[in-house]
């Protein structure tokens, strides 16, 4: 299979980003707070790798399949990376935020609901089953991630969760990414595989994947800021007001059964 | 293009501009906060509206905690003058609004001191908690039944509030944390 200058130039730029953005985290020891996030990264470098090797040596098939493969583990771990995001704002204390935990779970099923629907929509020209299913699998994932982030900053703003400075930058950058994605595989899926129109529309996503792995470069080398220190006194003080608080409340219980 | 396509671009556009128009709302929002890490306090202590707080500490007092001579009041208090003394159904709308602040005050601790998290979280549930009873019993009044029916119930969540206004006052001077003097005038 021939690569373009231009896929190449693309390819080796993604391949470069993704091993400064996982030494960026091994050694900023970003890693252990982001497990999954660092696997993804790790995945996408071995993802390029594999990808080119077979477009050298394999069949334009092979290629694809592997390519679907790849794309299926890549929307695997976007959402296990949505989920850590979420365990970080809505799990501070290691448990999830009770009055969080139901809306939650309703954002993920409404989520998915209007995902599948807006993924069915397109009436895709002539092409293989697989690549439709890719377009269609590419279209859904972009639609369900922009949903849960944005109901993420809903449900942590009515909720008063803070977000974590590095949490928030990963968040922001795979928000963008899959704002602009969704109107770029709107493209791929109502344009021929073979267009040019079709090609300049994946350029535009990779370039706005290279930008967001740019930005996490330089965000999770930079240090979040500096916490304080919370006075003794007020710490004892705030202990209090919490038992104090929680007593009260369990009469209050009590009285409304 | 087919039907479909242009119903899917009709979907798409509805969507889109749906997530940016809820995004960008909460966004900026989160952002506001963020950008007064010690609190917008003009537009934080705007949202506090005054409530009496001689009649709120006369409902409050938990006849359990008093000394057995000074609780006779307390026990004659009727369901209709802890309605009055509250305000009615103004009163209960007041401390509801000054609940989501109250949250807010622990919100901003929670960001400044990510040490005090484990505490601060429990408390802002707690806050909500309250937030949530108060909620409830608006609902019970605004339903028509009589302030009767809810009157233990509603000298409790009185007596929470009243307690964690006088509580957070005491944690902002404790902890020395900014805007003290006017959160003392607003609560």
């Amino acid at each position: 299979m021939h690569l373009s200058r231009t896929v190449f130039a693309f390819w080796a730029a993604g391949l470069t980003g993704h091993i400064v953005l996982l030494v960026v985290l091994l050694t900023r020891h970003r890693a252990r707070t982001f497990p999954v996030f660092t696997t993804l990264i790790a995945a996408n470098i071995l993802n390029s790798i594999a990808l080119y090797e077979i477009a050298l040596r394999g069949s334009a098939h092979t290629y694809f399949i592997a390519y679907f493969a790849f794309a299926s583990l890549d929307l695997v771990l976007q959402l296990a990376v949505t989920y850590e995001l979420a365990r970080h704002v809505f799990c501070p204390t290691g448990t999830w935020a009770p009055d969080i935990r139901k809306g939650f779970l309703l954002l993920v099923l409404t989520s998915l609901a209007i995902a599948f629907v807006l993924a069915c929509l397109p009436s895709p020209p002539e092409k293989t089953i697989l690549r439709t299913l890719l377009d269609r699998g590419n279209l859904f994932s972009s639609a369900l991630q922009c949903e849960l982030f944005v109901g993420m900053i809903a449900f942590s703003s009515t909720a008063n969760l803070p977000w974590n400075t590095h949490v928030a930058r990963i968040a922001q950058g795979l928000g963008f990414y899959s704002l602009v994605g969704l109107i770029t595989e709107a493209g791929h899926n109502i344009l021929a595989g073979t267009s040019i129109a079709y090609q300049n529309v994946t350029y535009l996503r990779m370039s706005t994947y290279l930008l967001c792995a740019g930005y996490w470069i330089v965000m999770l080398w930079l240090p979040a800021p500096a916490p304080q220190e919370l006075p003794e006194e007020a710490q004892r003080q705030l202990f209090t007001l919490q038992r104090r608080v929680e007593y009260d409340l369990r009469k209050l219980r009590a009285l409304k059964r | 293009m087919t039907i479909r396509n242009l119903d899917f671009f009709g979907f798409l556009f509805i969507f889109l501009a749906s997530i940016l128009g809820i995004g960008t709302y909460y966004y900026l929002r989160n952002r506001r906060r963020q950008l007064y890490p010690y609190g917008n306090w003009d537009e934080l202590l705007k949202r506090l509206a005054p409530l009496d707080h001689q009649n709120l500490e006369r409902i409050a007092a938990d006849p359990t905690a008093l000394a057995a001579q000074d609780n006779h009041w307390v026990e004659t208090m009727s369901p209709e003058d802890i309605w009055r003394l509250l305000g009615g159904m103004r009163g209960i709308e007041v401390m509801e609004k000054n609940c989501s602040v109250l949250v807010d005050l622990v919100f901003y601790v929670q960001q400044w001191y990510p040490e005090a998290l484990l505490i601060a979280e429990q408390l802002r549930l707690n806050a909500r908690e309250v937030e949530w009873h108060i909620g409830r019993l608006k609902a019970t009044a605004k339903s028509g039944r009589p302030p009767a029916a809810a009157a233990e119930y509603l000298q409790q969540a009185v007596a929470i509030y009243f307690q964690m206004t006088r509580e957070v006052l005491a944690l902002y001077q404790q902890g020395n944390l900014p805007g003290l003097a006017d959160l003392q005038r607003a609560l």
